[in-house]
């Protein structure tokens, strides 16, 4: 069990649930309160919390998901299979339950059921980045093991290795969620509650990513932030498309900046340029998940550098400032060696001594 | 969080696998099948403790079938049949070698066959062998799909083969194939091909403990039964009768050259692993184990098998029967002059018995004969070309108004225009 603990923490992204999830806000103040006591590391609490409010509300999906967090957390890896299976037979359109469910099995180093419940997250949802690279983590193992079949090696070594995967904390991937406090403007354009179905969004021609259509989805989207984006409060200033007109000549010079600063973040990242590209983070980033800051360049480091080549361009540029604050958001085509992923992205910078830097990066938006 | 990995492009890594220069053998594979399938004879034997699929031949069908999905780019199919199979055949090491690269094409791009990640170095050299071997392995078999014998057509060798083989067996050292042919009343049919394994140092077999396999042409001397057999033989063993009398009148040396399977941790071994034996995957070995006779089944082992239309080799046989009919009417008429005319020099019999001493068998049996006609039954003609012109020849001697006689078998050297027989005795 031990072995769960220690492997869990390592990229789940923690961010603060807000009312607009979609349910009511005491709910929204439920979940982020156990969500907050899974993240201090006190599972124990959040379990009898999250059991607290099942019996109220005994088919709430996201306090069964984070239930079954915390059961993972506090040691409970049976408690935790069973809290997630139900919540797949439930909701098979729901990519978290399964891949947590795999991490439980890779945990217990049955590789082929982890791979399955793996292989049923991204049919449900092929944009799920966590699964993916928890599916590769698994793919790798099982090649290694039939690599080592293949060639008759003694496997007792690479056995006993097992590899190392996300849980998934929240329900309704959180990166996709508005940040409390940001601009009313630049508030997410997509329902929270449909992103657990969310396809990868079709390129904006100048808006932010409108809102995918809701799918059916166990909570209701009822967020006003369902209707459709409107439009930038601040400035807009899409690279691909200088039509848009700045709002003012200095916010002009702002969204000018922002833009050079996000593009330089990519370029040092195609360099593998890891000074500068880490350089780009404000001091004040919260890297995703428990991660200290040191952890968090470390994993960086070692997936950049362990690249052949990478190549990171920018596409659909849209920039929002707002004073000292600023959104940048954008395609990002990714290709590494022979991987090759469009994704959509959101940065958020904040402006020090006319330096813009990233406190807060995000998949989706 | 950060999208570094994600579906759709994936697919595509996958496809550009391995086989690209490997993978044309489709069509001539699929006929194989059929041949294969067509030419499946009921066992009569108890079906043995494996899974009844475990048939002769099916496991390297499945892997092509698994190669040929991959050069189509239908990696997700060819993985989940390449699993299957390695489920199926868990010790067959391409197999597993393409589940590896299969589910690795997923996590990063496949650069050839085998791409198996850097060992650490004490290991290195052992896997960088092994992988050498099983690619190798691999080649050989998809060659061997690839460039099918043509239709209807024989190893050059079998000039005739009488009735009374039922099977024959040749092999094709250069594509690591074993071919099995039933001995129809319309010819040699091919009825199944088999990977098979050769000496750890080749071919051409001169000296014991050589490591390598013999060339020519051979008998099948017995069955050996595998339960007196270590582990190491596999599903059994049929040794054939190297040095014949080609190979001790040229002085080669060594014997115990068998046909036998494989260790029960491993389907099949590398195309060059033996000391001098030919290994086949057990599956196959069993079928052949349960179809051919002992002692009347020919093992022709060639460098590389030349395939000829039967029609090809009629006048050989045509222009060599004339030959044995002229020794067969010196015999009958008891011509001793005449009849050593046929003997070579340098002839021996078993036990190195030279001409002088086997002059007076000859005069016995003619002897007998009391003027009766000799007949020459079930002749089979092989013939073996390298640098010398070889016949070996099979034949039952019975004497006019008998009913049987010995089955005798020569060896005729062919000195210029001229046959001469340099072995000759009674093997039944």
């Amino acid at each position: 069990m031990k072995q769960v603990r220690r492997t869990l923490p390592r990229l789940l992204r923690l961010l603060a649930l807000t009312a607009l999830l979609g349910t009511g806000a005491a709910q929204a103040d439920d979940y982020t309160e156990i969500t907050q006591l899974i993240k201090a590391g006190k599972p124990a609490d959040a379990l009898a919390k999250a059991d607290q409010r099942l019996a109220a509300n005994p088919r709430d999906p996201q306090l069964r998901f984070l239930r079954g967090v915390a059961q993972a957390d506090s040691g409970k890896p049976a408690d935790a299979i069973t809290t997630f299976t139900k919540l797949t037979e439930e909701y098979p359109e729901l990519p978290e339950p399964y891949n947590n469910l795999a991490v439980l099995y890779a945990n217990q180093n049955q590789l082929d059921k982890a791979r399955t419940a793996l292989e049923m997250a991204i049919r449900t949802n092929p944009s799920y980045a966590t699964a993916h690279e928890n599916l590769g983590d698994i793919y790798a193992k099982l090649a290694s093991q039939a690599y080592n079949k293949a060639l008759q090696l003694d496997a007792t070594n690479a056995n006993s290795v097992k590899p190392k995967l996300a849980l998934i904390r929240e329900l309704f991937a959180p990166e996709t969620a508005g940040k409390p406090g940001r601009p009313a403007a630049a508030a997410p354009a997509t329902a929270p509650a449909v992103v657990a179905t969310q396809r990868p969004a079709p390129p904006a021609a100048v808006a932010p990513a409108p809102a995918p259509t809701p799918a059916a989805t166990p909570v209701p989207a009822s967020a006003p932030s369902a209707a459709p984006a409107p439009a930038p409060a601040i400035a807009q200033a899409p690279t691909a498309a200088p039509s848009a007109t700045p709002a003012a000549a200095s916010d002009a010079a702002a969204v000018q900046a922002v833009t050079s600063a996000v593009q330089a973040w990519a370029a040092a990242w195609s360099a593998k340029d890891m000074q500068a590209y880490l350089g780009a983070y404000d001091k004040s980033f919260d890297p995703p998940g428990r991660q200290t800051r040191s952890a968090w360049e470390k994993e960086r480091e070692a997936r950049i550098v362990g690249k052949s080549k990478i190549n990171v361009q920018l596409s659909d540029v849209t920039v929002a400032v707002n004073g000292d604050k600023a959104t940048a958001r954008f395609r990002q085509a990714y290709t590494a060696d022979a991987l090759n992923v469009t994704s959509r992205k959101t940065l958020d910078l904040v402006n020090q001594n006319g330096r813009w830097s990233i406190v807060r990066e995000s998949t989706g938006g | 969080m950060f999208v570094e990995l994600s579906a759709p492009s994936r697919r595509a890594a996958a496809g550009t696998l391995f086989l690209a220069a490997l993978l044309q053998a489709a069509p001539a594979h699929a006929q194989s099948g059929k041949v294969r399938r067509a030419a499946t004879q009921p066992s009569t034997e108890p079906a043995d403790t494996k899974a009844p699929n475990l048939r002769d031949g099916q496991a390297e069908t499945r892997l092509l079938a698994v190669y040929k999905l991959i050069a189509e780019g239908r990696s997700r199919e060819a993985l989940a049949q390449a699993e299957t199979l390695a489920r199926d055949y868990p010790n067959f090491q391409l197999a597993q070698l393409a589940v590896g690269d299969l589910l690795m094409s997923r996590t990063r791009p496949i650069r050839r066959m085998g791409d198996v990640p850097e060992p650490d170095t004490a290991r290195s050299l052992q896997v960088a062998t092994t992988l050498e071997e099983l690619r190798n392995e691999s080649r050989q078999r998809v060659d061997a799909q690839r460039s099918r014998p043509p239709a209807h057509s024989i190893p050059a060798q079998f000039l005739e083969l009488s009735p009374r083989s039922r099977h024959a067996i040749a092999v094709d050292a250069s594509r690591s194939r074993l071919y099995l042919f039933e001995n129809t009343p319309k010819g040699l049919q091919l009825v199944a091909d088999y990977y098979a394994s050769v000496g750890k140092l080749g071919i051409e077999k001169s000296l014991e403990g050589d490591q390598r396999t013999p060339l020519g042409v051979y008998f099948i001397t017995s069955r050996l039964d595998p339960a007196t057999l270590k582990d190491f033989y596999g599903a059994g063993a049929l040794p054939i009768n190297y040095p014949n009398p080609l190979d001790q009148s040229r002085g080669k040396t060594g014997s115990g050259i068998w046909l036998h399977g494989t260790p029960p941790d491993q389907f099949a071994r590398a195309p060059l692993a033996t000391d001098g034996c030919l290994v086949l995957a057990n599956p196959d070995l069993e079928r052949i184990l349960r179809t051919v006779e002992p002692r009347s089944t020919p093992v022709v082992i060639a460098r590389q098998l030349q395939w000829v239309a039967p029609h090809a080799v009629q006048a050989d046989r045509k222009s060599f029967d004339a030959v044995l009919n002229a020794w067969r009417n010196a015999k009958t008429q008891g011509d001793m002059n005449r009849l050593l005319g046929f003997y070579a020099p340098d002839f021996q019999s078993y036990r190195k018995k030279p001409l002088n001493e086997w002059t007076q068998v000859l005069q016995a049996e003619t002897r007998a004969l009391k003027g009766r006609e000799l007949h020459l039954k079930d002749k089979s003609y092989l013939r073996w070309t390298d640098s010398a012109d070889t016949m070996v020849v099979t034949f039952g001697e019975v004497a006019e108004g008998a009913r049987t006689g010995p089955v005798k078998r020569q060896y005729w050297a062919r000195r210029g225009q001229q046959w001469q027989i340099f072995f000759e005795g009674v093997i039944g």
